[in-house]
């Protein structure tokens, strides 16, 4: 699995440099709908998912802190 | 190991690769942030279920909780940017209620709540965080400090990160690390603290005045926790990429390692191979979840937005967990922003949850107190969920509506049910409020 993770991480390194998408044709990207990470307003989920399962990280959300127990 | 060296590489060849190829057609330095901002949020958030940790496994697990925060984020000149970040959490737990479940009003049961002092708590923290951009905006620092607070626990954090863009800004990798020192004050099951050293078992004057049932001579497995810190490392590594001029991606890398206390002192386990005892119509604590002092969780996520038309966005997530008790799991959720309008937005999204038991759980009298390690948390549990949500979001870029000097930038507004495949049900209920200085 850790493998296949690192291919994918090493091939979408190599595949960045192919193509690059200028400033001004970026007007789809920079919809504020298309932000690759989380809107203020979805802390309150993402802390109620850190403290009802058992994953956590890799969501932008804190990885450690807090008890959690309640 | 060697997937994190490929990983490590992987990440050291591309900054090493871009850093060759970065902007430096930079001719006009704009401001990080233009003005400052204010995000007031809040969230009131309810639960319900029958597997209670406090209770073994078995009971209550009512709760409800109101969260508001305040966001502020400040530009201290063009490249710096200050963030504050407080927030507070006042819950009420019918679970943790039970810690202490003789409070005299009726029988103490463990589908009914207590009225004692572990109803309730209220949580507070407090971030702050600093971020400094290179005049090309192609370089990020940032450094971070928070500080939390409740009855019963104490947390200090804090860390930094580095954020590179190259390739026209097309590419971005960024590294963080974060070090959490959490302490504990432990608070035990009301019927274990005569157990505990120097205590007067059996004589104390909770089983004076209250007739064991079942087994009378109790004897509970007990020994008060020494250590009473938790200490959690994290480092993070971020890559993210545009792939066309409607599609970008990301993929997110947590490494954490946690040492310390990591049982929850007032969860309580029944024991198979022990004689029940009872006061009233609740089981007496055969021993308190007893879980490893070290704990290492992986996590590798990736995100896939793409702009579909100028109606539909569609973001796609999904994330596979793992960690050294044994626990694997994988989320996946979809998030549809549909502009219905000129100002509005909706949201309907959907996530997938499931994730395997920790090795060292077991339901409601199912451990064998010869076990070296046990809980009946069912948060530990093998479980999977579904969650359904639906938000709007009114937003005004000009943002005529005013309080004093602050404009209203938008208002978002969001709902969230969830439910695994036991009883267990949550709801989530969250507002926003974003403001910009004129």
């Amino acid at each position: 699995m850790i493998k296949k993770i690192g291919f994918i991480a090493v091939l979408l390194v190599c595949l960045s440099s192919c193509t690059a998408v200028r400033e001004y044709e970026k007007v789809y990207i920079n919809d504020p709908d298309m932000v690759l990470g989380t809107k203020n307003i979805d802390r309150f989920e993402t802390n109620f998912h850190a403290y009802r399962e058992a994953a956590v990280g890799a969501n932008g959300g804190k990885t450690g802190g807090g008890c959690g127990c309640n | 190991m060697k997937g994190f060296l490929l990983i490590l590489i992987g990440f050291w060849s591309g900054m090493s690769v871009f850093a060759q190829t970065a902007d430096s057609t930079s001719t006009y330095k704009k401001r990080v942030l233009e003005n400052t901002e204010v995000d007031i949020l809040s969230s009131y958030y309810s639960q319900t279920g029958d597997n209670a940790a406090v209770t073994g496994g078995r009971g209550t697990e009512e709760l409800t909780d109101f969260a508001p925060s305040i966001v502020v984020a400040i530009p201290l000149n063009a490249d710096d940017v200050l963030n504050i970040d407080a927030n507070i959490s006042a819950y009420t737990s019918a679970s943790s209620s039970n810690i202490d479940p003789f409070d005299g009003s009726g029988p103490a049961d463990p589908f009914v709540s207590s009225s004692g002092a572990s109803s309730g708590d209220v949580w507070t923290n407090l971030n702050a965080s600093y971020s400094h951009s290179s005049d090309d905006r192609d370089k990020i620092w940032s450094a971070n400090v928070s500080f939390s607070n409740e009855y019963d626990y104490f947390s200090v954090g804090f860390g930094g990160s580095y954020s590179r863009l190259f390739n026209e800004k097309n590419t971005e990798l960024s590294v963080k690390a974060n070090v959490f020192l959490d302490s504990w004050k432990p608070i035990y099951p009301i019927e274990l603290r005569p157990f505990a050293e120097g205590g007067n078992g059996l004589a104390n004057y909770l089983f004076r005045n209250y007739t064991i049932t079942g087994n009378a001579d109790y004897q509970p497995q007990f020994v008060e926790f020494q250590n009473k810190s938790r200490n959690s490392y994290s480092v993070g590594f971020t890559f993210s990429q545009i792939l066309s001029k409607k599609l970008q991606a990301a993929m997110e890398l947590d490494l954490v390692q946690q040492d310390g206390l990591l049982s929850t002192p007032f969860q309580r386990v029944y024991f198979q191979d022990v004689e029940d005892s009872f006061i009233e119509n609740f089981q007496l604590a055969d021993a308190i979840e007893l879980l490893p002092d070290t704990r290492f969780k992986i996590a590798v996520g990736g995100r896939l937005n793409y702009y579909l038309n100028e109606i539909f966005v569609l973001r796609g997530y999904y994330r596979y967990y793992t960690d050294d008790w044994g626990i694997r799991s994988h989320t996946a959720s979809l998030e549809v922003p549909i502009k219905i309008a000129e100002k509005f937005t909706v949201y309907p999204s959907y996530r997938y949850y499931t994730q395997t038991a920790a090795d060292y759980f077991a339901g409601y009298e199912s451990h064998f107190s010869t076990e070296g390690f046990y809980t009946s948390d069912y948060d530990l549990s093998d479980f999977n969920a579904n969650q359904y949500g639906f938000g709007v979001t009114y937003t005004d870029i000009f943002t005529n509506f005013h309080i004093w000097n602050y404009g209203l930038k938008s208002i978002d507004l969001k709902y969230n049910h969830y439910a695994r495949n036991s009883n267990f049900k949550a709801d989530i209920i969250a507002a926003g409020f974003k403001f910009i200085l004129d």
